[in-house]
């Protein structure tokens, strides 16, 4: 056993186990069996040595009943026969040695024990010896009884038989182990190997495509191997998903590297344009100034009338800078959540636009509008530009309407501001809300081009959204939601 | 068990010559010493008082002779004509003698027959006997008496010397202060009875065996 004690292998263990089993079994069985034949072996012995003292007994009466030791001892000498018998007495009734037997070489032990009255027959196992002793009836009464003592070394001999016979099997036992385990190796050990052979084969090579062969061993063997290639199917599953996201992340990199690169573009043309609509009033200054300065002659009008066009410039420039700062504040500037009323906001500035010009005939339609949840002065810009610019773009005509309100559109209330003004190119509506795009010249309409832009953003950040509708000199509408 | 044990003591028992013919006088004295030795442990170890009559105490040969006329019988097998009714074991002898065979068998069977005790004080008594033992004071009408019971199922045993040879069956013999006794088959199978081989095989002598040997 101890040849297999350290195997780690499974070919080696069921070897092991093979061998436990078997010479478990074998020595139990032996056991069971020797048990059994020494059971056996003595009733046997016991009713031969019975059967023995029957005769004896028969034999011996008449040396009993007329005192003839002579003779009871002839008769025990036919105990000769019996190997087994180491020694012999007959005893009489009242218990005198009357006859005695001892096998040749054998000393003669006095049997030591005796029936009682009432016993015919009864045996004792002392060392290894067995004792049995019978009654010799006569004419219906006990004359005397045989005492036989036969000796047990045969068991010993079995014994020693029984061992040879289990070491020698055990030995058969042994070889039969080895023999099964290299059975079992192709049965059992082999599928396992070439499992492991495939999953060493996955980790080092990376291919998880690769599958276990169909295994030729146990249904256990089969589990095994199925829950292994399902588990290389998952992983080959997450892999391609895994380089699959991987490639789609690529592509997203690429498009928001474009998206940056054109934001970036963008930004260097609304610098461009900034610092272009800056110049434009800035040279203008520069002009006038310039002007003022050597027309030392020029009459008090003409003096008068430079200044009113400088006083305009820097009018004009501050405006731009006005715009730009509510450009970048709508932008950056933390947003203070209140309940803002739009329609109290809308008369306001319809009022602020009315006293400048008190001639224009221009009728507001203000609806009572809903509360919405906002900045308070962000939302001021949204519906400062959106108004300013309905009441810039009907200036051209003699009489106006402004409408302002609400409708509830796909779930969510929409505002608009509408006018019947000088509206646009329904194809152009995306580019009203870029900042310094302008649909109209700035001669026909004064502005910045950056309110719009503003107000997106103010509307974006707000989590809302607007968008235009106009025809050309039919007027334009401005949804937005909140 | 009383009467079997004592039976069983006078088995065993060397024992005194009533004539105090045979035996020396030096080793007698030793053999009583035993005797009386086991007598006193065996009374001790029985502790029966019945045991104590004079035979037990000091057994005769003629009180053994007594038990083993007793014991023939068991190893005798009669006739079917002569095998029914009481045992009848017949005496040619002293009172005394026939008395102690009597206190014996009393309550005794043998082969399933009682058994039955009487003297034989004339000839003619011997009719319907299965043992008759003729005592040696019997000397002078022994030879009548077998003449009467030649031919007839009867076991003939005495003590006489020269018994067999005047067509006895079965004589006495002592020897080594041991009863003994010696068999003559001839009248035997005479009067048709059968003996057992077992009491041949105890016998000192047994003579006029048939050709091919004993049945």
């Amino acid at each position: 056993m101890k040849l297999f004690a350290g195997s780690r292998t499974i070919s080696g263990r069921l070897t092991r186990m093979n061998l436990l089993v078997s010479g478990t079994v074998l020595l139990l069985a032996a056991l069971a069996f020797f048990s059994y034949d020494l059971i056996s072996f003595r009733e046997s012995l016991v009713s031969s040595l019975a059967s023995a003292a029957q005769i004896i007994g028969e034999n011996s009466v008449s040396a009993l009943t007329f005192d003839d030791p002579i003779s009871a001892e002839a008769t025990l000498e036919g105990l000769r026969r019996s190997p087994d018998v180491v020694s012999a007495e007959l005893v009489t009734e009242d218990g005198q040695v009357f006859a005695e037997y001892h096998a040749p070489g054998e000393e003669y032990v006095a049997s030591g024990r005796r029936l009682r009255d009432d016993e015919m027959e009864h045996d004792w196992i002392t060392g290894r010896r067995l004792l049995l002793g019978r009654r010799v009836m006569f004419q219906g009464k006990s004359v005397g009884v045989v005492y036989i003592t036969a000796t047990l070394s045969e068991i010993g001999q079995r014994a020693r038989h029984y061992l040879l016979i289990t070491v020698v099997i055990l030995l058969f036992c042994m070889v039969a182990a080895l023999l099964i385990s290299s059975a079992s190796q192709r049965l059992v050990a082999q599928p396992i190997v070439l499992l492991a052979a495939t999953a060493r084969s996955v980790s080092r090579e990376k291919d998880y495509s690769v599958r276990a062969g169909p295994p030729g061993g146990s249904a256990e063997m089969a589990d095994l191997t199925g829950a292994f290639n399902d588990m290389l199917q998952q992983i080959e599953l997450q892999d391609g998903a895994l380089s699959r996201a991987r490639d789609e992340l690529e592509v997203r990199v690429h498009e928001r590297t474009a998206e940056l690169q054109a934001a970036n573009r963008e930004l260097e043309a609304f610098s461009y344009t900034v610092a272009h609509d800056l110049r434009g009033p800035l040279d203008s200054i520069g002009g006038i100034a310039f002007i003022l300065a050597h027309a030392e002659q020029g009459s008090q009008e003409e003096r008068r009338e430079l200044l009113d066009r400088l006083q305009v410039s820097t009018h004009n420039m501050a405006a731009l800078i006005d715009d730009l700062l509510n450009f970048s504040r709508a932008s950056t500037v933390a947003l203070k959540k209140d309940e803002v009323d739009l329609s109290v906001m809308a008369r306001e500035i319809a009022e602020e636009l009315r006293s400048p010009e008190p001639e224009r005939d221009v009728e507001f339609q203000i609806a009572e509008l809903p509360p919405v949840q906002a900045d308070a002065g962000l939302m001021r810009i949204v519906m400062d530009n959106l108004l300013r610019n309905a009441w810039k773009y009907t200036s051209h005509h003699k009489k106006a309407c402004i409408e302002i309100g609400a409708k509830l559109q796909n779930g969510r209330m929409v505002y608009f501001v509408r006018d019947d003004g000088a509206g646009f190119d329904p194809q152009l509506a995306d580019q009203v809300f870029q900042p310094f795009h302008r649909l109209h010249s700035k001669s026909e309409f004064a502005g910045t081009g950056v309110g719009l832009a503003t107000v997106q953003r103010i509307l974006e950040r707000h989590g809302g959204a607007i968008w235009a509708e106009g025809q050309m000199e039919k007027g334009a509408t401005f949804y937005f939601t909140m | 068990m009383g009467a079997v044990g004592a039976m069983q003591r006078l088995r065993r028992a060397t024992v005194s010559s009533r004539e105090g013919t045979t035996g020396t006088p030096p080793k007698s004295q030793r053999t009583w010493t035993s005797l009386s030795l086991f007598l006193l442990l065996a009374l001790l170890s029985v502790g029966a008082v019945r045991d104590a009559d004079p035979a037990a105490t000091e057994p005769s040969q003629s009180d053994v002779e007594a038990v083993y006329l007793f014991d023939f019988g068991k190893f005798v097998r009669w006739p079917d004509n002569a095998a029914s009714g009481p045992m009848e074991i017949c005496v040619a002898g002293p009172q005394t003698f026939a008395a102690g065979v009597q206190s014996l068998v009393a309550n005794e069977r043998v082969n399933g027959r009682a058994l039955a005790v009487r003297r034989v004080q004339r000839i003619e008594d011997e009719a319907g006997c299965s043992i008759l033992f003729i005592d040696s004071s019997e000397k002078d009408r022994a030879a009548a008496l077998l003449a009467a019971v030649a031919d007839k199922p009867t076991l003939t045993v005495s003590d006489l010397p020269d018994f067999l040879d005047h067509g006895g069956m079965i004589q006495f013999l002592l020897i080594s202060k041991r009863v003994r006794f010696a068999v003559n088959l001839q009248p035997v199978i005479k009067s048709n009875l059968s003996l057992s081989s077992e009491l041949l095989k105890v016998a000192v002598s047994v003579k006029g065996q048939p050709e091919g040997g004993v049945q």
